[in-house]
């Protein structure tokens, strides 16, 4: 190739690059689906709320062991966030948690609202990967999360409890993991607000 | 390469490599249009996609909790793909592999050019940089600063302009030189 091609094809290379290249880069994330908007999701949960709070919790080692037995769950992120609602008085009228799971096939998000005695007032899937959405999506038609309202940490979070049957194996396997990120809410709620009386 | 080029090589051999060009190219593309539509390309999409979560609030040193009212447009509203540790890891794992192949199939065909050792070496070299530099500019904006996430754009424009320099020259000599035989 003669310098004159070559710098000619490197000239057009560096123009089509710059412009193909910043995709390349980011291209490898599996697409998210997203059912719910944070916000839709706040404000759905929170009815009758005349105000809206952020409040963010850092646990202690106690708090986080006492989760970790109760729940089997290991809670090492360096905080948590509750959006409440409260009515004119100010009285908490539901908080809402946002809860992951980073599974295999992507993340499950899903958003927690919680009453004021700490139990599960509604649940939703709000985000989870193409790759997931067809095992939950039989579950999301028959609005599953339904099964676990009114039940406090303690409660039943098996998939058991949460689908009537017939499902196929990972149907199931993703099912329980939103039961679980629910419980993990309603428990996270319970120790980081609601035993330190700060409500 | 020890006699061999890019020109000299039989039929079937050139349809391949045309073929295996185009085919990462068309996949290239398509890489365009999903992570434009996922993840967003501006410096400011990938930068509030790697960053860690921040506290809306700065809490201090053994402060257990915090509040604030907030106005319900201060709650994110659109979707947003957020990159978190977990996903990084299964990110760089299957990536770290699968650009590697390709860069080293491009260089495969390109070591078969007729261009000067120091030029084949440069280019041939930019699609494993390139790779590099994404993932690992990836890892920087997650852990030590978010400026870092241009690094990610520059190691995705490094392997294209890779690509498409391997490709042009390729598919030059492959059927355009003087001299090549088809």
């Amino acid at each position: 190739m003669r310098p004159r091609q070559l710098a000619k094809t490197i000239g057009f290379a560096l123009v089509f690059s710059l412009v193909l290249g910043r995709g390349a880069a980011l291209a490898h994330i599996t697409p998210p689906v997203i059912l719910i908007s944070d916000r839709d999701a706040v404000l759905s949960m929170t009815n009758g709320a005349k105000k809206f709070f952020v409040r963010e919790v850092r646990l202690s080692p106690e708090e986080r062991e006492t989760l970790r037995k109760q729940l089997g769950w290991q809670a090492d992120e360096e905080f948590y966030r509750f959006y409440l609602g409260r009515d004119e008085q100010g009285k908490v009228v539901a908080a809402v948690a946002f809860m992951t799971e980073f599974t295999i096939h992507g993340p499950v998000r899903v958003a927690v609202g919680l009453g004021p005695d700490g139990k599960v007032k509604d649940a939703k899937v709000v985000e989870m990967t193409e790759e997931t959405y067809p095992w939950l999506k039989p579950l999301l038609d028959q609005d599953f999360t339904r099964n676990y309202v009114g039940q406090d940490s303690h409660g039943n979070f098996t998939m058991a409890a949460g689908h009537d049957g017939g499902q196929e194996n990972m149907t199931l396997f993703y099912g329980q993991i939103v039961a679980s990120l629910i419980q993990r809410a309603a428990g996270l709620f319970e120790i980081a607000v609601l035993k330190r009386g700060d409500i | 390469m020890k006699g061999i080029y890019l020109s000299h090589l039989p039929l079937s051999a050139k349809v391949f490599c045309t073929l295996f060009l185009l085919g990462i190219g068309l996949g290239s593309l398509a890489a365009f249009l999903q992570a434009s539509t996922a993840v967003g390309l501006s410096y400011e999409d990938v930068k509030s996609s790697l960053a860690p979560e921040m506290p809306m609030m700065p809490m201090e040193h053994g402060q257990m909790s915090m509040e604030k009212e907030i106005d319900l447009g201060q709650i994110s509203h659109t979707a947003k793909v957020w990159i978190r540790t977990p996903l990084l890891i299964q990110t760089s794992h299957t990536h770290l592999f699968g650009q590697t192949l390709i860069a080293g199939l491009l260089g495969l065909i390109f070591l078969f050019s007729s261009l000067g050792e120091w030029k084949k070496s440069i280019i041939l070299a930019l699609p494993f940089v390139g790779t590099l530099i994404d993932i690992g500019g990836m890892w920087l904006t997650r852990f030590i600063w978010q400026p870092f996430a241009v690094l990610v754009l520059i190691g995705g424009s490094t392997f294209a302009l890779g690509y498409v320099l391997i490709t042009a020259i390729s598919l030059y000599e492959l059927w355009l030189k003087r001299g090549a035989r088809v």
